[in-house]
């Protein structure tokens, strides 16, 4: 239909009802102020891209936003310099364990090597689970993720940090944020990185894996919710990552299936990329960049290394992955039960059976191929040589 | 004294009202749709168990859907028995299954309840008889209800219509069904009328001699017709005859999408691959627009687009499909034609990123582009009434309701074959569920 035969429909409306005649008058009057308007800045714009001025404003905001980048870059270390000026600050760090009730437990981490930080004493597992490690500046925030998909945050200063001592008691740590009905707190993520992140990545107990981007951030915060992140009723929501598009993705089940993944290639809905056993179930999930180790640690301190570089990208959309434990020593029952993307300084935190938690230079772990622990081990964290 | 409630579950729309005794409260059961006194009559279930209906569900469905991975594969379904004059063998029979498909969109629940040989369907691990699905949806609607009004519901009355079925079986056997999901969805007290009678119950109130009386029931989903002998209130009915054609508003949504929109994404413009043509060609279709966002159709538009074939156009559409505007975009062209049932000419305009149109919209093109259905409309009108062996001049009254009800093409119809003295609109309820809210008032 042509624009002729329009206006000659809209004729043919005013001469059936001559009442309609003003309506349409008084919309075309509206357009035509509208396209006016736009005409003029349009106009205006196009001044200013020919006399220079618009590219002399975007330069600026250029160099703002470079200058910016900057100070960024210093303030999350990409220059040792710089950082020496903000170790003062970022020295403390928190060490929070927390299991899927809610319970977390923020303890101070001082400047030890390696050796016992001190014991948790009370009931360690709930319903099975081990309670899990996370260490992080004092001076963060984290991002709690439950297995409904909410989400909330937390300083992590608004903790109240366990007294010093050699042993706390596990079940007397605070609940800050108690799960609704139904659901379990799924993991923490803290938030200090996220303006460098490209997306959120997601992994479900039974390897599926969701991207979301982040510049969705805002949404999400505003609306508390992420998504599971899963597809299955019996699946939930295990862990949660910052990535970058250039970051590698490692899934590590416990029956030792290892599974690497390019960020970029990730879809943006959950997928099932990590095909397990009816048993098996997803232990660590790590953004890994070429330069760091992927190390996987058993439940007796075995410790099992690959680097990122020779990490092998699947190729299909669901992959049984590469198996890191040989059948004979899954039937004599080993088992992952962490896995971390370490550099030679980081620190490995373990936490084993009879409730120590102690420190173990992740070079020497690396090197020595265990690291000793009193009882079996429950699970084990990262306390970063850099923030 | 618990609440009692009115309850129009009708085919594509569904409404909730009460009566105080003095007026009628049409209930904003769904706040995201143009008329929040309307839910549309749709369930959504999701992969873990879910439900939603309304808008609500349709939103889910989009952001379910939007940009989402698909990967089909093949499943044992059952098995067929072939059987031949001199053989019998039985066949494997496998249907290609989308396993990443998130949730399910469920439409025509009050179909479903008389439809012969429908047992039910299977949603991911749950088998859904026709009852469950109406009761998981009228739970939600009691839920929303109760919200609303602060307080438990015990009782409602429920729209049915003349006839589920011909079968008087099948017909009773659709009541029981409805009955026993609105006990399930847990009313105590559920009782029946008439979806006509209660369309014209203002009417009835004020009858003072026997009429014969012609109900014009055009809502959003279908065109409902009956013919009665109405006595006066707490008399003796007749039904004559009753009648419908599956002709309502969202047909005339479509109809203005096809015939004034679809060249700003793209038809017309210029001679598109099969692929884009298709993509064009779902806009109309609401509930085909998510299926279309997937990634191998979006890296087709790019294509297209830095091809230079069309690209505003195909950016519009890429925008729409993507950009999660479907909604909005919907929801406009409703608001549309609303409007041109009081007034000659509106707009038709979505302005959002990488989607900008604007159309002056007159009455005159509206009438030309629904007038195919005009035929429609008046073949069902003749068929019913010659049904109930009347003749027009023997219809003392014509009670209309519904929103498409109100559209001047359709009034002029119907007072063109009775007369413009007998066309009456059902006074300020323009609904069943009004009706029906004040039979649940005055059964005390």
């Amino acid at each position: 239909m042509t624009f002729n035969d329009k206006i000659d429909e809209w004729i043919a409306e005013a001469e059936t009802r001559p009442g309609s005649a003003l309506m349409i008058l008084k919309l075309i009057a509206g357009r035509l102020r509208d396209l006016t308007e736009r005409n003029e800045e349009l106009l205006a714009e196009n001044i200013a891209l020919q006399d220079g001025s618009r590219v002399e404003t975007y330069q600026k905001r250029i160099s703002y936003l470079e200058y910016q980048l900057e100070l960024l870059k210093r303030r999350l270390g990409a220059d040792d310099s710089a950082l020496e000026a903000l170790a003062e600050q970022e020295k403390a760090t928190s060490l929070l364990v927390y299991n899927a009730t809610g319970r977390i437990l923020r303890l101070e981490a001082g400047a030890e090597s390696a050796g016992p930080l001190g014991r948790l004493t009370g009931e360690l597992s709930a319903a099975g689970e081990p309670p899990r490690l996370l260490a992080l500046p004092a001076r963060e925030e984290v991002l709690l993720l439950f297995t409904s998909g909410r989400i909330s945050t937390l300083p992590v200063s608004s903790l109240p940090a366990a007294a010093p001592g050699e042993s706390w008691d596990w079940e007397a740590a605070p609940v800050p944020e108690e799960p609704h009905a139904g659901e379990q707190l799924a993991c923490l993520l803290p938030l200090a990185r996220l303006s460098l992140a490209d997306f959120f990545l997601q992994a479900s107990r039974r390897g599926f894996v969701k991207k979301t981007p982040a510049s969705l951030t805002q949404s999400i915060l505003e609306n508390h919710f992420l998504g599971r992140g899963t597809l299955q009723k019996a699946d939930q929501a295990f862990d949660l990552l910052l990535g970058q598009k250039k970051d590698l993705l490692a899934l590590v089940s416990a029956e030792g299936r290892l599974l690497g993944l390019a960020s970029d290639n990730l879809s943006f809905s959950a997928e099932e990329r990590l095909r397990l056993e009816l048993t098996d179930y997803v232990i660590a999930a790590c953004a890994l960049r070429p330069d760091d180790v992927l190390l996987c640690l058993t439940q007796t301190g075995k410790v099992i290394q690959r680097e990122g570089k020779m990490l092998e990208l699947a190729k299909s959309a669901a992959s049984r992955g590469q198996a890191l434990i040989s059948p004979a020593r899954l039937e004599q029952g080993t088992r992952f039960i962490g896995a971390a993307a370490v550099r030679a300084q980081d620190r490995l935190i373990v936490l084993d059976a009879a409730g120590w938690i102690s420190l173990h230079g992740a070079g020497e772990a690396a090197a020595a191929g265990n690291l000793h622990a009193e009882a079996v081990i429950l699970s084990m964290g990262l306390l970063p040589a850099r923030a | 004294m618990s609440i009692k409630i009115g309850l129009d579950f009708g085919t594509s729309n569904s409404g909730v009202a009460i009566y105080d005794g003095r007026q009628v409260r049409l209930l904003p059961i769904d706040r995201q749709n143009v008329l929040p006194e309307v839910v549309k009559t749709v369930l959504y279930i999701t992969r873990d168990g879910q439900f939603s209906i309304g808008q609500d569900a349709i939103a889910q469905y989009y952001r379910h859907n939007v940009n989402r991975q698909r990967r089909y594969v093949r499943k044992w379904a059952g098995e067929i028995d072939v059987i031949g004059a001199d053989m019998h063998f039985v066949r494997d029979v496998y249907v290609m299954v989308d396993e990443l498909k998130p949730g399910r969109l469920m439409q025509y629940l009050k179909t479903a309840l008389r439809k012969d040989g429908f047992e039910g369907t299977q949603v991911f691990e749950r088998f859904f008889r026709p009852g469950d699905l109406v009761q998981a949806y009228l739970s939600l609607l009691k839920r929303r209800a109760e919200e609303l009004l602060g307080e438990p519901i015990d009782s409602v009355t429920l729209g049915r219509p003349v006839k589920f079925s011909e079968n008087p079986a099948r017909d009773r056997a659709a009541e029981e069904t409805l009955r026993a999901a609105a006990l399930q969805a847990g009313f105590r007290q559920v009782e029946f009328e008439l979806e006509p009678i209660a369309a014209a119950l203002d009417y009835e109130q004020t009858l003072t001699r026997p009429e014969n009386v012609l109900i014009f029931d055009f809502g959003g989903g279908t065109l409902d017709l009956a013919v009665l002998r109405l006595t006066g209130p707490g008399g003796q009915r007749q039904v004559y005859a009753s009648g419908g054609v599956d002709v309502a508003g969202s047909d005339f949504d479509r109809a203005i999408i096809e015939a004034r929109l679809l060249p700003h994404f793209g038809l017309g413009s210029v001679n598109h691959q099969p692929e884009i043509l298709e993509m064009i060609q779902a806009v109309p279709d609401w509930m085909a627009l998510p299926e279309l966002a997937t990634p191998l159709n979006r890296n087709t538009l790019e294509k297209a687009i830095r091809a230079g074939l069309a690209p505003v156009r195909l950016r519009a559409l890429q925008a729409l499909i993507y950009n999660d505007l479907a909604f909005t975009f919907y929801n406009r062209v409703e608001a549309a034609k609303i409007a041109l049932s009081s007034q000659g000419a509106t707009t038709l305009s979505l302005e959002d990123s990488g989607v900008s149109f604007w159309e002056l919209y007159t009455r005159h093109q509206f009438e030309r582009d629904i007038a195919r259905y005009v035929s429609q409309v008046r073949q069902v009108l003749d068929e019913t009434l010659a049904a109930s062996g009347l003749e027009a001049g023997q219809i003392d009254a014509v009670v209309k309701t519904g929103g498409s009800s109100n559209i001047p093409l359709f009034t002029g119809l119907l007072e063109q074959v009775f007369g413009a003295e007998k066309v009456k609109a059902s006074n300020a309820f323009s609904s069943v569920a009004a009706g029906l809210a004040i039979r649940a008032g005055r059964r005390g």
